[in-house]
């Protein structure tokens, strides 16, 4: 059986095939896969999916190994071995609200894609917020007068200034991760030893 | 709310499913007592401080609880090792082993009800209380027809031993376990000083890679072979994986890198595999320090089968002919007693002609009898 492989679609999908290519890997197919959600190279049999699902594909052992963004991990948690972090993807989790924003005195509150992130911050530092859970497109939040803040991940900052935010604080670093079935690497290791060896020692 | 919606993991078990659990459990039962373990049943509920007390550490947020009359936390048994251990402080100390068939609930897992059959074996030598342990394992699947599987072993004493001299206090601790349990290598290194503990820190790194085949024992033999208490919890597992091949079992590997789930693990851990799927069928270890909430110095072991996963893949029993015998009212007693000329049969009785396709074989005794 080849290894089957979980990738985040988008803008992580992109990165991982120009760092696989870059290992030798054949990436043709996966670059002209078109709309389709399974693709099989000579060695390997990729699914794409969006993060979060890439760790449920990956927890169930649908997937053998998976490429996700750290942010995802540590919202969601998911029951794998986390191994180790990819040469792309970095990203930093921030706190970020408007231009000039005076902090109200009572209860703020935060709009954020990653309530469990949001929850773990605000609560090591002994501050209770009230979260509003979004589905994308944070920065308006603020801005509109849903929350007094939002708790998302920051690449470049562009999309942050462009919106009038800025950050006010800045708490986690991550980058995009190599995860894998708590059965299958043991199970079959041989299949997959060589694979992880090369997506970990391609980046030293 | 539709009255015919269960809750998520909530299930209705019909047929061939339940079968094979009876004959799961049946089998369970003829195997262990024929190796002289005795039958133990603690109640399904008990007070949450028997699981959440810090020798045994459970989380309370993942029991199923409420409040009795008097403001007690009460849950429903979550863990058979953790009740039997204080169950066993008030049996005769003279029988050693043990063993158990019910469900646990735990709100983490999915379907909050899973259900086990176990044993536990205390105040034995501990080599000998492993050895049954596995071979009894052996021994049942074989019974049941599974025969595609892989053994692990691992132990805890690894672990401990490589950060004792990190003298770390409880809280990173903890992390750098979650960190090794997580296999994930950039932790380690997040979490040890890598100016003062380079050495430390690889090695522990090098454990998250430390599985495989026996192969992996003469590896590590070598590499740790000036430090003594290693290279005898190598030896021991060693020692287990040599019985379990020579009784044929037909994968054995190992994880040194493996870390203890629950606190009160110390020593040989040990998990089945199904292949393919990679589901685990049975999991246990050593817990000695278990019974040190009893203030009791004595050996501890065991393991719990996964009855719902073996439900899976165990084969359908045979499929028996159906035969139905038409009678009436004043018939009847003659249907009931032709049962016996069909002893591999399921033999049903009805009044009336049942449609065609239901049973392989229909026989009318009303017409019989009105000659």
């Amino acid at each position: 059986m080849k290894p089957v492989i979980a990738l985040t679609k988008g803008r992580l999908e992109k990165q991982f095939l120009s760092y696989f290519s870059s290992l030798q890997y054949d990436t043709e197919p996966l670059i002209k896969k078109g709309r389709k959600l399974r693709i099989e190279t000579d060695q390997f049999a990729f699914i794409f999916a969006k993060g979060p699902d890439v760790t449920t594909y990956v927890q169930y052992g649908i997937a053998d190994l998976g490429v996700v963004g750290g942010d995802i991990l540590a919202e969601f948690e998911p029951d794998v071995y986390d191994l180790f972090p990819l040469p792309f993807g970095k990203c930093r989790m921030a706190v970020a609200t408007e231009q000039g924003k005076i902090w109200p005195k009572h209860k703020k509150t935060i709009a954020s894609k990653y309530t469990s992130i949001t929850k773990d911050f605000f609560k090591n530092k002994g501050e209770s917020v009230e979260i509003i859970k979004l589905e994308g497109s944070v920065e308006l939040a603020p801005i509109l007068g849903l929350a007094d803040g939002i708790v998302d991940i920051v690449e470049t900052g562009t999309t942050l200034k462009e919106n009038g935010l800025v950050v006010s604080e800045e708490f986690l670093k991550f980058s995009a991760r190599l995860i894998a079935n708590r059965s299958a690497l043991k199970i079959k290791r041989n299949e997959l030893a060589a694979v992880i060896k090369r997506l970990q020692e391609g980046q030293i | 709310m539709n009255r015919l919606f269960l809750p998520a993991g909530s299930q209705d078990q019909v047929g061939d499913r339940l079968n094979n659990k009876a004959k799961l459990n049946e089998t369970f039962r003829r195997v262990v007592r024929g190796r002289d373990f005795q039958a133990i049943e603690t109640p399904v509920v008990e007070y949450a401080q028997t699981f959440t007390n810090p020798h045994v550490g459970m989380n309370l947020s993942k029991l199923l609880k409420w409040f009795d009359r008097d403001g007690e936390i009460e849950v429903l048994r979550s863990d058979w090792t953790t009740a039997i251990a204080r169950a066993l402080m008030n049996q005769n100390a003279a029988q050693l082993k043990w063993f158990y068939q019910g469900s646990v609930f735990r709100n983490d897992t999915s379907g909050i009800e899973s259900r086990q059959a176990g044993i536990e074996i205390i105040r034995t030598d501990p080599l000998l209380g492993e050895m049954e342990s596995l071979l009894t394992a052996v021994a049942y699947l074989k019974e049941i027809d599974v025969r595609n599987y892989i053994i692990e072993l691992g132990h805890t004493g690894l672990f401990d031993y490589l950060i004792k001299s990190l003298e770390l206090n409880q809280e990173t601790e903890e992390q750098l376990r979650l960190a090794l349990y997580d296999k994930k290598q950039d932790a380690i290194y997040q979490i040890i000083n890598k100016r003062e503990h380079n050495e430390i820190a690889q090695d522990l790194v090098e454990l998250t890679k430390a599985f495989g085949g026996k192969e992996v024992l003469v590896r590590y033999g070598l590499r740790w072979q000036d430090r003594p208490e290693l290279v005898a919890i190598l030896n021991q597992l060693q020692q287990l994986v040599a019985v379990l091949e020579q009784i044929g079992v037909p994968e054995v590997i190992v994880d040194l890198g493996r870390v203890k789930e629950l606190p009160y693990y110390s020593g040989t851990m040990f998990r089945g595999y199904l292949k393919p799927s990679g589901k685990t069928c049975f999991s246990g270890g050593r817990y000695d320090k278990l019974y040190a909430q009893f203030n009791e110095d004595i050996t501890a072991i065991g393991l719990a089968f996964d009855i719902d996963v073996l439900t899976e893949v165990l084969k359908p029993e045979p499929v028996k002919p159906r035969i139905c015998l038409v009678a009436c009212p004043q018939t009847h007693l003659k249907a009931e007693l032709m049962r016996k000329d069909f002893p591999n049969g399921q033999v049903d009785i009805r009044y009336q002609i049942p449609a065609t396709g239901l049973y392989d074989q229909v026989i009318q005794i009303a017409d019989e009898v009105k000659e």
